[in-house]
């Protein structure tokens, strides 16, 4: 770790993550340090119990102010099942098993009340830890945020109420309750070392307008409250102490972005057509049914992934029932028709959590996507029945994560079959011709996609696997995350092939990686023929600019020479060549010229989400 | 002391959300309130308690009310057990 200089200016370093929501802030940075709290266990005389008592009665009743403003914001902006995650907490706050045993142990040993705190919720995390039932390990983050809350108000740490408005929020991780908190201070931005575009703070931020960029790994260890950062949203990087010339020109920047906002107005209403009338497709992923109305406001036709993790995490894998799922999904297709809405099959491994306690040498390579869903038909049954009900009520696709094999898929699409069986025997409604597509995200399916394509009715490319498999290079490994280039000629090369022999038999094309929202990547995979482009729905003007903003052998032009390139700075270079003498509006922001100073990284060994 | 007799009817069993309505239902009464598992028993007003019984949805629980509004108190209880907690069907 690089030395402070007093005196000296400090330094200038640029920090690259992944954009999680578009914008640009510069503002100073508020350090939001969620690490363990250290708790030390202080003796008090007799006499000072009444007064402890007093100071941890008072801290409670922070807490559940809290957590009642934090319920009731989430009620608004996630949900019903979200807030209830709140009120459970609250409800902590007064359990006997806490709130009585606290008091009592503090009146027993004659300690400090954080220690009380500590032992008597480390107690219970001890138990839930130890439970084999999903629900109840999920839980453990529950008691973890009760006690933290706890003791941060016992030390009167002026947590969040010390966050002014005007600041951009730096942390480890921010947790769902604590976006919605800082949601309501008028936060400029949100910061994170870990987490992806769909972590929570990445889904609120979105919500909220609010820019953000996770996955800055070692950025919370290198920024001091205070400091001032520029947090840019779009390109996912986060500049520490800029020079006097970066801060120009990210007011530049800043500017020419409020104004593109203001000048995508006109286009959301518009079709994403070429000037010479080559119709494409702009859809929207989504994982929550609150964030629909965004379909509307950002001009989407329809959702071309909705994840359904977030769902499934929210109540716990297993406690999740067909006619619950059936509720969610038919509200979804019944507000989004007559477009249709894609609905991948959970997707768990990976990165992403598993319902069972589960640890992976490399989990990448592991229990992952259709693997787990093979293996585990309590997940998979109950899923394929809501969908498929969920489709007489609108226009339904069904997507299948994570293929590797065509007998892994056969196996699949017989399960599919014997589920639509029972369906019929039950006498249940459903669209019999479903599509069913398949994800292409392993270079494996993209090289055989020719013979995919004749079992499947639509691919959906997933770029940022792809890129990961494709280069063998794991992007939350700071020792290699700079080799993750989403526009190498490899990566290139294999979406061209899959486009083409889909076409050959065909059936339609969509990507639903970052690439698809990324405007410097639109014209080459416009160009290579790609159908849809589904995106976060913020995200999607400023593909359709570009879309409008050529002619459509212009851009397979651009295609045929993006292919020939040796590498990814020469695509890049020739992309950016090609949107400048498209004059496409966010063509501005990035032609000028990239702020000076290395990309730093910590040294700090790759992080694993949990 | 009354006690009834109930199964857990809504379709994801006693989670998050149908916990917390038994905690602040039972709150609203002086009564004590225990709930039996399998031999197992929690206090009724302890949310940590509700939520580590984990009933799965068909589960049978024994809800045993004692003190002075004890049929206030297992009236409203029932109820939300037998509304399945204002979940869909």
């Amino acid at each position: 770790m690089e030395q402070r200089q007093v005196q000296a200016e400090a330094q200038e370093r640029v920090f690259v993550g992944i954009p999680a929501a578009p914008g640009i802030a510069i503002g100073p940075a508020y350090l939001f340090n969620k690490r363990e709290v250290v708790v030390e266990a202080r003796s008090i005389a007799e006499a000072e119990v009444t007064a402890e008592l007093e100071r941890f009665e008072q801290a409670v009743q922070r807490a559940e102010r809290d957590l009642d403003k934090i319920s009731s914001v989430a009620r608004e902006k996630l949900g019903e099942e979200s807030a209830a995650v709140f009120e459970a907490q609250r409800l902590m706050l007064r359990d006997e098993s806490v709130y009585d045993r606290i008091r009592e142990y503090i009146r027993t040993h004659h300690c400090n009340a954080d220690y009380a705190v500590a032992r008597v919720l480390d107690e219970h995390l001890k138990r839930l830890e130890a439970s084999s039932n999903a629900y109840l390990q999920e839980r453990v983050a529950d008691l973890i945020d009760v006690k933290e809350r706890l003791i941060r108000h016992l030390r009167r740490e002026k947590l969040l109420s010390a966050v002014h408005p005007e600041h951009i929020i730096v942390a480890e991780n921010l947790s769902a309750a604590d976006v919605v908190l800082f949601s309501r201070r008028g936060i400029l931005g949100c910061a994170t070392d870990h987490g992806g575009p769909t972590s929570h703070v990445s889904i609120m931020a979105r919500a909220l307008g609010v820019p953000a960029v996770v996955s800055l790994h070692g950025l919370s260890d290198s920024v001091q409250t205070g400091d001032l950062i520029i947090l840019d949203g779009i390109q996912g990087r986060v500049v520490v102490s800029p020079r006097p010339e970066t801060l120009t020109l990210y007011r530049t920047r800043q500017e020419r972005y409020r104004r593109l906002l203001q000048d995508q107005q006109h286009l959301i209403p518009l079709p994403a057509e070429t000037l010479d009338g080559r119709r494409f497709i702009l859809r929207a992923n989504l994982e929550l049914i609150e964030e629909l109305d965004l379909l509307q406001k950002y001009g989407a036709e329809g959702i071309g992934l909705f994840r359904t993790e977030v769902l499934f995490l929210m109540r716990g894998p297993l406690n999740i029932s067909e006619d619950y799922q059936l509720h969610i999904y038919r509200q979804i297709v019944e507000q989004v028709k007559p477009a249709p809405t894609t609905f991948r099959l959970l997707d768990l491994g990976g990165d992403k959590m598993l319902p069972i306690a589960h640890r992976e040498h490399n989990p990448f390579l592991g229990w992952r996507g259709l693997r787990v869903l093979l293996d585990r038909p309590e997940l998979l049954l109950p899923q394929l029945r809501a969908l498929l009900r969920a489709s007489a009520y609108g226009p339904v696709r069904i997507l299948v994560p994570m293929v590797t094999a065509l007998d892994e898929y056969h196996r699949f699409l017989e399960v599919l079959e014997q589920v639509k069986a029972e369906l019929r025997t039950r006498g249940e409604r459903f669209d019999e011709t479903v599509p069913v597509g398949i994800m292409v995200e392993v270079p494996s399916v993209a090289l055989m996609a020719d013979l995919f394509a004749e079992e499947a009715d639509f691919f959906s490319i997933g770029t940022n696997d792809l890129t990961q498999y494709t280069l063998a290079v794991d992007r939350g490994n700071d020792l290699v995350a700079q080799l993750y280039e989403a526009l190498h000629p490899a990566v290139l090369r294999l979406i061209k092939h899959t486009i083409e022999a889909a076409h050959r038999h065909g059936i339609p094309v969509s990507l639903c990686g970052e690439l698809a929202g990324d405007p410097q990547a639109t014209p080459i995979l416009a160009g290579m023929g790609l159908d849809e482009f589904s995106a976060s729905p913020p995200y999607l003007p400023e593909v359709k600019r570009v879309i409008r903003a050529m002619q459509f052998n212009e851009a397979q032009e651009l295609a045929a020479q993006a292919l020939q390139c040796r590498t990814a700075a020469e695509v890049a270079a020739l992309v950016n060549k090609w949107l400048q003498e498209h004059g496409c509006g966010l063509l501005q922001y990035m032609q000028t010229e990239e702020p000076a100073g290395g990309n730093v990284r910590s040294t700090a060994s790759s992080l694993q989400e949990s | 002391m009354i006690v009834r007799e109930v199964v857990v009817k809504n379709k994801s069993g006693l989670h998050t959300r149908p916990a917390s309505m038994i905690v602040r239902t039972a709150a609203r009464f002086k009564s004590d309130f225990f709930i039996e598992k399998d031999g197992y028993e929690i206090n009724g007003k302890s949310i940590i308690g509700v939520m580590t019984l984990a009933a799965e949805p068909g589960a049978r629980l024994r809800l045993i009310f004692d003190g002075e509004d004890e049929e206030e108190a297992a009236k409203a209880i029932v109820a939300l057990f037998e509304q399945g907690f204002g979940e869909i069907d």
